[in-house]
């Protein structure tokens, strides 16, 4: 009994050991330190494709840093599964053990990263470094928290559209939706020529996701969601009311494959592009899929997509949607010395061009996105759609809310959407989580 | 037991007190290293809200009130857990039974059937995970449903996995098919030690096959049965990762187990404090639970 | 563990009057038996068929086609694409030092303390089983943040003893209860006759106990590989740099924008990857019915 006593107050001094240790030695707003660069081996913790764009250019571009800077190495450590990374950057987090540079959305543990001083102020940052001018402000503005602080930089720049099938919608004697309302009535009359409405990953769970944000940013703007998840507005609210029946109603409809639940990302866009399903909701960054010669020929011609549909008395215009600028990268600013302020600015200097060369959308506006080859008259209205947004952006709610609640929304709403709730049943349980978790998060 | 509860098991009349710390301490170190100070830590832990960055902050017992009185997900997950348990054991004990006692009476061809009975513990479960999900997906028709349609059992076609009612037992199978070689393969090496002589005689005797088996084999490999049922058991109640890849949880909390939830707990919502309450949680109930399979088995073997 | 009895069987069976009834039911049986036996081995077969099949499909045919239908086309451009994606020899090479690692703790330490548990025996031995027991049952994934903490504490992260030593420790429980348990099947004469021949605790280790459990030594590397080889929670977890990753971890490089999976590449990624422990399973089961074979005396 006495060696457990023993070993259970060792216990405790290794985890208030790292727990206390925490203080950094950085103030975080001091963005250009004195001194010499000195080149050594930086790391970026960070949760994008192995082999895509962003990777690919930046080790390329660390490459030439070194050398012009013998010594210098830039390790780049990738977990592109979203949860497994999350639970790596946690973990690394909790041991005071994160590198350099890491990736992060303005969740609310970024955030509290934020205020303990971790991480370096990226708005001062970027100015000191000359290229905040560059940076499209819709770009900048997703990776704000709510108090409008800007800590993480963008690397992409993504619109999201709904793509449709022209040909299975003019079988089903539908039109494109003029409003977020008519979409039930089009799954009904899609369902009936017997066609998938939507084709939908509901394993990854944020694409549903998406579809619970859209009503409340047409009926209350962008600030419901924030309110929201402080417990200051309520899906009681009216809001909150419309968007949680709109719900119900588009599982009535039957606007999800059956079995969505399950089904993954890959399986949901072969639906669609195999001609099964007649919409596929999804970022510019599927692009290379549905805008080149790489998609299935059947349906090559058939293939249009829409923006965000308004509503009768909308608080936003058309031009404003869902825009992320992906997950950022925060600057640990325990680490942050000369050679990494060199290293930034070298590195973000160049990167638009490179990146826009590869036919994405880049956060900043100096640079043109070269169109591939292989591309379809598509891939150049989409990226056309860049050039005309609105000031607001609706902001997927999975970054937004605090993780318990996320993690419970993304539940209930799968049985919302199957029917095995009622919006009522849904509406109290939501709204007595959020009043559980928020003030813990939102304090 | 028995022979322990009057005397220590020395089996060697003569050895040193050296001896056996030589041969006991190398193990303790490890384990103690590896295990026992994580789960300490863990318990520590079971007391604080902490988030992993923020300052802890002592909260008594607050966890496991909360757990036990104001968390209906982790009821919820408790009962789930209990029924993928039931699946996994039936699957995995009964089925590497059968097999292994089929095997025996198997002239030619075992070593091959074995080999490739094992064949999908090797694969990686996101593999087997993934199958599954088409297996059991309803737009487009999977193989369950195909195989359904086919039999003239149309009407029990559904999407297995998103159906609340059916996607446990539904996330239970691939796990429980997945590991019954493995115990098929312990049960079998077990079988075939069974003594030629005592099967000879009971069979001369007049035995017939059930007999044979409930009087002399069973008997014989009870020890390793009751090891093979507390692997089963305890994987099972730890069984993660096929539920987790396959629907994560869901629906709603249909298929979430104290493993998942506890899981999402810590990484997700970073309430580690309550997460290691969870986990506390889960070491009591596979400890009762192998103090009942212990209790129930060495009572039929005495009886 | 329970001292094995086993019941004299002509006390306890009662004879069947009906002998031509036995003569014929064997053959019923041994049919049924075989049929049951070919149905269940179709079961476990399938997926790994499966998963072969689909890693020859093209991207177009696998997206288009019905998954469960054979293959239109063969191509083995799936292979080419994992190969060019990830580092899969390196994965492999690191998968298999883990794997070898682990395994040698294991079985050694794990044979050392069900010696000193069962054979040996001491005063507290029951206590250490439950020791032991309570490592067999807890939950990995809560150990992770503390194991992370005391690593970085000792400078242990991103290192192959960090994926060594939590795997070896979180097995070793189920190895000593193996070893305990099999240990019992060595009656009690074998070492007596030992020890009046003068033999030491060691000796008789070295001499009797470690050979006459190769065959368990088969079973727990055979059950141990598995769950190693295809460990994914601890590898995440601890490292960091590409050079150590293992193949579960390599696999996640198949894993693209937003979520978005190459399944064909992956696929065919999952079966090189599944092949060297494939390889090991058939000559293991070779040593394993050596072991069993010449472990018949035991009895």
């Amino acid at each position: 009994m006495k060696n457990l006593l023993r070993a259970a107050a060792a216990a405790v001094a290794a985890l208030a050991l790292t727990a206390c240790g925490g203080g950094s030695s950085t103030d975080p707003s001091n963005v250009s330190p004195a001194g010499e660069i000195k080149p050594r081996k930086i790391s970026w913790l960070l949760s994008r494709p192995a082999d895509g764009a962003v990777i690919n250019i930046m080790k390329k571009l660390a490459e030439d840093y070194a050398r012009e800077h013998p010594g210098f190495e830039l390790n780049l450590i990738t977990t592109p599964d979203r949860p497994s990374y999350i639970q790596k950057l946690e973990t690394l987090a909790a041991a005071n053990k994160l590198p350099e540079l890491f990736d992060t959305d303005a969740t609310p543990f970024a955030q509290q990263l934020a205020k303990q001083g971790k991480m370096m102020d990226a708005e001062k940052l970027l100015k000191s470094l000359d290229v905040y001018e560059d940076y499209r402000p819709g770009a900048l503005d997703y990776q704000r928290f709510d108090d409008g602080s800007l800590y993480m930089i963008p690397f992409q720049f993504e619109l999201e559209f709904i793509w449709y099938n022209k040909a299975l919608l003019e079988k089903a004697g539908v039109a494109v939706p003029a409003s977020l309302d008519d979409i039930p009535a089009m799954c009904t009359a899609l369902r009936q020529a017997g066609i998938t409405p939507i084709a939908i990953d509901g394993q990854d769970q944020w694409p549903l996701e998406r579809y619970i944000a859209y009503q409340p940013f047409r009926e209350a703007g962008p600030e419901f969601v924030q309110k929201l998840k402080k417990g200051e507005a309520k899906f009681a609210d009216p809001a909150g009311q419309k968007t949680v029946n709109w719900m119900a109603e588009l599982g009535k409809s039957k606007c999800f494959q059956d079995g969505f639940s399950a089904q993954g990302y890959s399986d949901a866009q072969n639906q669609f592009t195999s001609g099964q399903a007649a919409m596929y909701n999804i970022g510019t960054w599927e692009l290379p899929s549905l805008a080149t010669e790489k998609l299935n020929p059947a349906v090559r011609d058939q293939i249009d997509f829409f923006t965000l549909p308004t509503t009768a008395g909308s608080v936003t215009a058309a031009n404003e949607f869902v825009s992320p600028s992906g997950i950022g990268m925060a600057v640990n600013a325990k680490t942050y010395d000369p050679l990494v302020s060199d290293f930034l600015k070298f590195a973000l200097d160049k990167y638009p061009a490179e990146y826009a060369a590869t036919g994405a959308l880049s956060p900043t506006t100096d640079v043109e996105t070269a169109v591939p080859a292989n591309a379809t008259p598509l891939y150049q209205k989409a990226l056309d759609q860049a050039k005309d947004l609105g000031e607001k952006q609706a902001m997927p709610w999975d970054t937004q809310l605090d993780p318990t609640t996320n993690g419970r929304l993304q539940q209930e709403l799968v049985l919302l959407v199957q029917g095995n709730i009622t919006p009522e049943q849904f509406t109290a349980t939501m709204d007595n989580t959020i009043a559980q978790n928020a003030p813990k998060f939102f304090k | 037991m028995q022979t322990n509860r009057t005397l220590p098991a020395r089996m060697l009349p003569n050895r040193s007190r050296t001896s056996v710390l030589v041969f006991l301490l190398p193990p303790l170190l490890l384990y103690g290293a590896a295990v026992l100070f994580p789960i300490l830590q863990s318990l520590f832990l079971s007391f604080f809200s902490w988030n992993g960055i923020s300052e802890m902050e002592f909260v008594g017992l607050d966890n496991y009130v909360r757990m036990f009185i104001a968390d209906d997900i982790f009821w919820r997950a408790f009962l789930n857990a209990l029924a993928y348990l039931a699946i996994c054991l039936v699957l995995q004990l009964g089925g590497a039974l059968v097999v292994a006692s089929l095997l025996t009476s198997l002239t030619r061809g075992r070593e091959l059937i074995k080999t490739l009975y094992l064949l999908p513990a090797v694969i990686s479960t996101v593999a087997i995970a993934f199958l599954f999900v088409r297996i059991y997906s309803i737009e487009p028709v999977g193989l369950l449903n195909q195989l359904l349609h086919w039999i003239g059992l149309g009407s029990l076609e559904r999407p297995w996995l998103s159906d609340v009612n059916t996607v446990l037992a539904a996330v239970s199978a691939p796990e429980g098919w997945r590991f019954t070689g493995l115990y098929m393969l312990i049960i079998y090496a077990a079988l075939i030690a069974v003594p030629k002589d005592l099967e000879e005689a009971a069979v001369l005797d007049g035995a017939g096959r059930w007999t044979l088996f409930a009087k002399i084999r069973f008997p014989y490999i009870r020890p390793v049965w009751i090891t093979t049922t507390i692997m089963a058991t305890t994987y099972g109640l730890r069984g993660f990762d096929i539920p987790y890849l396959m629907t994560n949880g869901g629906p709603g909390q249909s298929s979430e187990l104290l493993t998942t939830y506890m899981y999402k707990t810590a990484f997700t919502s970073t309430d580690f404090g309550y997460a290691s309450t969870i986990s506390v949680f889960i070491v009591i109930e596979c400890l009762a639970a192998v103090g009942l399979i212990l209790f129930l088995l060495k009572r039929k073997a005495d009886a | 563990m329970i001292t094995q009895t086993a019941p004299a069987p002509s006390a306890l069976v009662p004879p069947t009057p009906a002998a031509t009834r036995r003569r014929r039911r064997p053959d019923l049986f041994r049919t049924l038996s075989r049929v049951l036996i070919m149905l269940i081995v179709i079961v476990q077969v399938y997926p790994l068929a499966w998963l072969f099949l689909t890693s020859l499909r093209t991207e177009q045919d696998f997206a288009t086609g019905d998954p469960f239908a054979l293959p239109s086309s063969l191509t083995w451009e799936n292979y080419a694409k994992a190969f060019e994606t990830g580092d899969l020899g390196r994965n492999i090479l690191n998968s298999f030092v883990v794997t070898m690692g682990a395994n040698i703790l294991i079985v050694l330490l794990g044979m050392m303390a069900a010696y000193a548990i069962q054979v040996l025996g001491f005063r507290l031995s029951r206590l250490v089983r439950g020791l032991f027991l309570i490592g067999i049952i807890v939950p990995v994934q809560i150990a992770l943040v503390p194991l992370f903490i005391d690593y970085s504490a000792v400078n242990l992260l991103d290192t192959y003893q960090s994926m060594i030593i939590p795997l070896a420790g979180f097995s070793l429980p189920m190895s000593v209860y193996l070893f305990c348990s099999f240990y019992e099947y060595i009656p009690k004469e074998t070492y007596e006759a030992a020890s009046l021949d003068g033999a030491g605790p060691y000796r008789i280790f070295g001499l009797i106990t470690l050979p006459l459990s190769l065959n368990t030594v088969v079973t727990v590397v055979l059950v141990n590989s598995i769950f190693i080889w295809n460990d994914f929670i601890f590898a995440n977890t601890f490292v960091l740099s590409e050079e150590l990753k293992t193949i579960p971890l390599g696999l996640q490089n198949y894993i693209g924008a937003m979520g978005k999976v190459d399944w064909t590449a992956t696929f065919a990624a999952v079966c090189v990857t599944i092949t060297p422990l494939l390889l090991v399973f058939l000559v293991l089961n070779k040593a394993m019915i050596q072991g069993l074979e010449s472990g018949a005396t035991k009895g």
